[in-house]
């Protein structure tokens, strides 16, 4: 068999060389062309992994072709596409890295006209072999973890069930004794309430709520806690917090104006409402991805919810004066896909829109298959305003929508009346252009043409009516709606039935080739998606809500896995894949896959409740074990495990940025809890306002109580960050930002010393101590430790601080009220109330 | 810990946290406190910690330069009047033509020309032709590789300025100073690697999206400097502490933290962060020293035009650069005009007014910064850019005026110092300089030169986020400007 087919190769080989040898055609090739091939071409398109599936490095590897058909049709130079490339003209133009010189590019027409001569003995492939760079080993789809069905598992047996609370505990456990390794003993109470409070609201505990707690003998005293923290609406603020990194939350839409995203802040309350509420995982998905297409609720406030979720598909980046409008709208279109596949998959589906993905199951079709069910959503704006018809969607209450509907139907008779006299009036003056400005109306420049020359050839009479129509027209649109009138940043004036998306070549939208319709990933799809028919009245394409469906159905083995992971994720700093957003083979692999799967079942069985897995989580011995060290047992744990991934201790970890300020504000009484509304804009210094190139602009600074919300309330502006909050490393809002870092660099230092909210904090710190403890300096330093840290000072501590105050005021001759404000100071930078055990 | 920059700069995010997490047991807290401790940690993706993000590495090839000047034209410079000689345009001055110009007027299809408003000599031994405008740089000319083929994507600003500085046209990606300062960390650690001076009439269109660290840890990003006394954010503490007061605290700070710390000793990131204590105390000290220009003599302030009103501000700026780049800062970046309209080069009603005036603010300083680097044997291990994130049309914006719209269909843009000849000009623009037509060159073009010449590859410094292995010049390679290498 082998011998037989290897000689058929070398027949075809031979049938397809040219028939009559011509000498100075092959002598062309040899000299010219390959020289040329080689240096210009082969590096891509040749046996290691050919671009576009194109190979030049044998004859018939250019009358194949690759992704965009033959490269070369012999005989018809107008659909010879290596041509066509070579004069760098259209949208693919080759070689990349410039245009070949005129000479050279007559080296190929020559060879184009030898009917592709190519010379015998010459073997494919470049000369110099590229050194290739080992890729990780691709696992089969079919022996993948993730693509797996979840697994009914059970909790594994363990030697020190004693330990064991909850069956989270079996699992953990069970790798530690594997590892000879021991868990650590559980954190004491101060320690442990600090953890779970800043883990549950990002706030500290009040040293009442301290001393409730440590008092608290019964069994159920750490119970009693969970169930006031998850019940506190702090709560929703904090874990409201980790979600909006994830769906790039920013108020603003970056770029040269980085202008509004108006009522933004509705879909961050949403956010922080539907924690608060215990929304089921599964509803907030469908709502998210697909509210406009839920059905209609009698209860207003809920109504309002499932258009203001919509949201969603609007937080991201939108350039409104962009280069290339068709790459831009499909860059919108990416955004949606790559946040969807990462957020709710954990899927890097945005690795296949140029290409297959390199190592995951993903083909290109795919991708585009996956944006059909977008399809139907519009561009944010139509223009360049960003109150935009297809983004803000009236959410009025009924009772408050009669005040207004009269006004406004006036105003919108009146509009469209005024723009058809404009209309005739610019007709009238287009009728008298010339040819091409007349052309270049009808095609896509109408605005610039009257904008240039309509004055130039109406007449005065006619110049007046058109200005006065113009002026009123404008003074009409800028109207504010009525103030009862309520908005939410959504999808509105969907397509219900949206063109074809196309696959598009190499990614580029100007190079459009076969049609697709909607579909799920194929390499976990168990069926096509059953899009329904259009019903008459329809607003949208339904095809959203069967995508919602679908990620939240019970066929899918992603999205309670990925869910579930962020939980874990966010209380032990570390998702069980570490890789929270990648699930696939660049990712990490899970540390304990079974648990994994076990917390996955049990959510969905439950009924997709987040707080039912927190506190299934947080009644658990690995929970409320201690983070700090314990001689002897640590340093075996440390060696076999320093990375600590089986949690042989509590990790430790640094506030957030939100917890960072909060904690500061906290601390020092200044803290406004007030809850939802328009964002806040606290002040930022000059220095930082500077580098904008219009200082100030866009941010409207918000003075006294206002000013200290949480840092959640902080209006998210996409070209402006509050120094405090970049400092300590803020969710990136350009992309899904699924972890944050921790980075430890002197400019933080230096923020918390000198910066005007620190020291500002420092002195209302100062004042209050001394209202709440007036009796002694004693008393100051014990509750300033209390409020910042959870605890009394150490006797050694005492002692430092009443030197450090003492010195301040003989050494340094300060003020005793100084003196407590620099000790303030000091108790706000420790690492003791930034760190939590 | 292996640092081979040469595997840091291949390695997948995945080797990355591995070799970076698994060399940090408790025993890396001696090691970590030596004198090579490290300003700056982060932690990656998985919560494992990223070792020194600005520890200097070894570049992966041996490379002469060592540090990256950027002069920043913000706004645009227009090519035929500066540095692209179009001897035909001048006769052309109001004519109309057909051209095929795309700017923020859109696309049009002719247009009135503006013949260049300046002539041109020849300079240096190379003869390069060069407009009046620059007649200082001028004598500069034979340490010069002008780029005349420059082309890129967009011709808004907002786009075209991410283009310029991360590579892309959308907004989330790392600057250039960011990738080079993660692929060479920084030789000194008492002051940031990656520097951003603005132009005293306010930052660029976008503000610090144009030096921010996108996905990567903001140890990356750039961070703002003046040229004056308070030269970084929060470097001065309040006017009532004095700085043995300051020094009072720390101390007790530091107590605090050594004793929370006994406890907790196989937490790294609780030494790094008393060390970032001491670092920014002596920030406070270096940084102020840095923009002390007393010991700089009376000639070296004339030639960089700092006593002279019109220069001063640039010339600040350009001899600042030159003491950064002394103390072992990576990566400058300067910018030659802010805000918006003719507070930049963005000369869309009178090129004349417009150019005369940043030119004239910005040819002396240039000029001297090149001079001064070069007779202190630092021009060899800097590399010196200069251009602006487009060019501009060769016609007329408007009716009426000099105005030249925007241009990144052609725009040139030059380099000189760290393994770039001198004394030549690359590419060509049509006869009329609107366009690029030979030996074409692309922003990632220019990028991927920068990062040549430093010693990186720019096809293979990447760092993995999003599922990719994402790189400066993008998925596909990318080939430097061979042309220009010494």
């Amino acid at each position: 068999m082998l011998i037989c087919s290897t000689t058929l190769a070398l027949t075809a080989l031979l049938f397809s060389a040219p028939t009559v040898v011509d000498q100075a055609a092959e002598e062309h090739f040899e000299k010219k062309v390959w020289p040329l091939l080689q240096s210009k071409c082969l590096k891509c398109h040749s046996e290691i992994k050919p671009k576009g599936g194109l190979r030049l490095d044998f004859r018939e590897g250019l009358l194949k072709g690759g992704d965009l058909g033959p490269a070369v049709v012999l005989g018809k130079p107008a659909e010879t596409i290596l041509l066509k490339v070579l004069d760098y003209k259209g949208d693919i133009q080759m070689p990349p890295s410039g245009k070949l010189t005129d000479a050279e590019i007559a080296v190929f027409r020559q060879w184009f006209d030898n009917n592709l001569a190519w010379k015998k003995g010459i073997k494919p492939g470049p000369t110099k072999v590229q050194a290739h760079e080992g890729k990780p080993k691709r696992i089969e789809a079919k022996d993948y973890w993730a693509y797996q069905p979840l697994e009914k598992v059970s909790p594994p047996a363990v030697k020190n069930s004693a330990w064991v609370k909850k069956p989270i505990d079996a699992f953990i456990l069970s790798k530690l004794e594997a590892k000879g390794l021991q868990p650590a003993p559980p954190a004491d109470p101060v320690s442990f309430l600090r953890r779970i409070s800043y883990d549950l609201t990002g706030l500290p505990p009040t040293p009442a709520q301290i001393d409730l707690f440590v008092n608290d003998k019964s069994p159920e005293a750490v119970e009693k806690v969970i169930d006031r923290l998850l019940a506190s609406p702090q709560y929703g603020e904090k874990w409201g917090r980790h979600w909006l990194d994830l769906v790039r939350f920013a108020e603003t839409n970056g770029y040269e104006r980085d202008g509004i995203k108006p009522f933004a802040w509705r879909y961050r309350d949403y956010v922080i409402g539907s924690f608060n509420q215990d929304k089921p995982f599964d509803r907030f998905v469908r709502e998210q991805i697909a509210g406009d297409e839920l059905p209609s609720r009698l209860d207003s406030k809920e109504d309002a919810d499932r258009i203001i979720a919509t949201g969603y598909h609007r937080l991201g980046i939108w350039d409104d004066e962009p280069a290339d409008p068709l790459q831009a709208r499909f860059d919108e279109y990416d955004d949606l896909v790559a946040t969807t596949c990462q957020v709710f998959l954990g899927m890097t589906m945005n690795c296949a829109r140029c290409h297959d993905h390199k190592i995951d199951p993903i083909p290109q079709k795919d991708y585009y298959r996956f944006l059909a069910f977008f399809a139907d959503i519009g561009k944010f704006s139509n223009d360049r305003n960003p109150f935009s018809a297809t983004s803000l969607t009236d959410i009025t209450p009924l009772e408050k929508r009669k005040l207004f509907e009269g006004e406004v139907e006036a105003r919108k008779k009146k509009i469209a009346e005024i723009e058809v006299e404009l209309k005739r009036i610019q007709d009238i003056g287009i009728s008298r252009m010339s040819g091409e400005d007349k052309d270049a109306a009808m095609a896509n420049d109408r605005e610039a043409v009257i904008n240039a020359k309509l004055k130039g050839v109406l007449n005065a009479e006619e110049n007046k009516e058109y200005n006065k129509f113009k002026k009123e027209h404008g003074e009409l649109k800028k109207q504010k709606p009525p103030e009862s009138q309520e908005f939410a940043l959504s999808v509105n004036q969907c397509r219900v039935k949206p063109d074809p998306i196309k696959l598009l070549i190499r990614g580029n939208p100007h190079s459009p080739g076969e049609p697709v319709t909607p579909g799920f990933p194929s390499v976990i799809a168990t069926a096509e998606p059953n899009i329904p028919e259009i019903k008459p009245g329809a607003k949208t394409s339904g095809r959203r809500g069967v995508l919602a469906d679908w990620i939240v159905g019970p066929e899918n083995r992603l999205t309670s896995r990925v869910f579930v992971n962020r939980i874990w994720q966010h209380h032990f700093g570390r998702g069980i894949v570490a890789t929270t957003n990648d699930f696939g083979q660049f990712g990490e692999s899970p540390t304990h896959p079974e648990l994994l799967d076990w917390l996955a079942n049990d959510f969905v069985a439950g009924g997709w409740k987040v707080k039912r897995l927190h506190k299934l989580i947080l009644l658990s011995s690995v929970y409320q074990s201690a983070g700090t060290a314990v001689e002897g047992v640590s340093q075996l744990a440390a060696n076999s495990d320093p990375a600590n991934t089986l949690l042989w201790k509590f990790p430790m970890r640094r506030l957030s940025a939100e917890e960072v300020r909060d904690s500061m504000l906290f601390a020092s009484g200044n803290l406004n809890e007030a809850m939802g509304g328009p964002s806040v804009y606290p002040p930022i210094p000059p220095e930082v306002l500077a580098g904008q190139s219009v200082p100030g602009q866009g941010w409207p600074t918000t003075q006294g109580p206002e000013a200290n919300r949480r840092s959640i309330y902080v209006h998210v502006k996409r070209s402006l960050q509050l120094p405090i909050l970049s400092q300590h490393d803020q969710a990136d809002t350009d992309s899904s930002c699924p972890v944050r870092y921790t980075t430890v660099v002197p400019t933080q230092a230096l923020g918390l010393l000198n910066s005007a909210f620190t020291q500002e904090q420092a002195g209302v710190f100062a004042k209050r101590l001394l209202r709440e403890a007036p009796a002694s300096l004693l008393d100051r330093l014990i509750l300033a430790n209390r409020i910042t840290t959870g605890r009394p000072p150490s006797a050694e501590q005492q002692k430092a601080d009443k030197a450090l105050i003492s010195d301040l005021m003989t050494v340094h001759g300060m003020s005793s009220d100084n003196a407590l404000r620099q000790f303030c100071l000091v108790a706000l930078n420790a690492n003791e109330f930034l760190f939590l055990d | 810990m292996n640092n081979l920059p040469n595997q840091f700069c291949r390695r997948t995010r995945r080797e990355f946290l591995w070799e970076s997490g698994g060399g940090f047991g408790a025993a890396a807290l001696s090691g970590m406190l030596g004198e090579n401790f490290f300003s700056k940690q982060a932690r990656a993706v998985d919560g494992s910690i990223l070792v020194n993000p600005m520890a200097a590495k070894k570049a992966i090839s041996d490379s002469k330069a060592k540090a990256v000047i950027f002069l920043f034209m913000y706004g645009g410079p227009s090519q035929v009047d500066t540095f692209d000689y179009k001897p035909n345009l001048y006769p052309l001055d109001g004519k109309s033509i057909q051209v095929k110009t795309f700017g923020r007027g859109g696309h049009r299809n002719q247009g009135r020309v503006v013949g260049p408003k300046w002539a041109f000599k020849p300079k240096g031994q190379c003869g390069k032709m060069i407009s009046d405008l620059f007649p200082n740089l001028g004598t500069c000319a034979d340490d010069i590789a002008f780029i005349h083929s420059m082309y890129a994507e967009s011709p808004i600003h907002g786009s075209a300025m991410l283009m310029m500085n991360s590579g892309r046209v959308l907004s989330g990606h790392p600057a250039l100073g960011s990738w080079v300062t993660y692929g060479l960390g920084s030789e000194n650690q008492n002051l940031p690697g990656f520097v951003v001076m603005l132009d005293s009439t306010g930052g660029p269109i976008s503000g610090p999206k144009n030096w921010a660290s996108g996905y990567m840890p903001a140890a990356y990003q750039g961070t703002v400097i003046k040229a004056d006394k308070h030269p970084i954010l929060h470097l001065q503490p309040p006017k009532d502490l004095t700085e043995s007061a300051q020094r009072r605290l720390l101390d007790t700070l530091n107590q605090r933290n050594q004793a929370h710390m006994a406890t907790r000793p196989d937490n790294s990131e609780l030494a790094a962060r008393i060390a970032s204590y001491e670092l920014a105390f002596q920030m406070q000290t270096h940084a102020p020293e840095v923009v002390d220009f007393s010991k700089e003599s009376k000639k070296t302030l004339d030639e960089y035009g700092v006593n002279e009103k019109r220069t001063s501000d640039f010339g600040r700026k350009c001899l600042l650069a030159r003491r950064l780049v002394e103390r072992g800062v990576r990566f400058i970046q300067l910018y030659s005009g802010g805000a918006h309209n003719d507070d930049n080069w963005d000369a869309h009603t009178d090129i004349v007014s417009n150019h005369t005036k940043h030119a004239g603010n910005t040819d002396r300083p240039i000029a001297a910064l090149l001079r001064d680097l070069k007779q202190r044997g630092m021009l060899d291990s800097t590399i010196v850019v200069w251009g602006g994130e487009f060019g501009r049309q060769p016609t007329a914006e408007y009716a009426q005026g000099t105005g030249r719209d925007h241009n990144a269909y052609g725009f040139t843009m030059w380099m000189a110092g760290g393994g770039i000849k001198g004394g030549i000009s690359v590419g060509e623009t049509d006869e009329l300089g609107g366009a690029a037509v030979k030996d074409r060159f692309h922003v990632k073009n220019l990028h991927a030169t920068i990062l040549n010449r430093m010693g990186l590859d720019p096809n293979r410094l990447s760092y993995f986020y999003g599922g990719l292995d994402q790189k400066l010049v993008g998925v596909e390679p990318v080939e430097p400007i061979h042309q220009i290498m010494a």
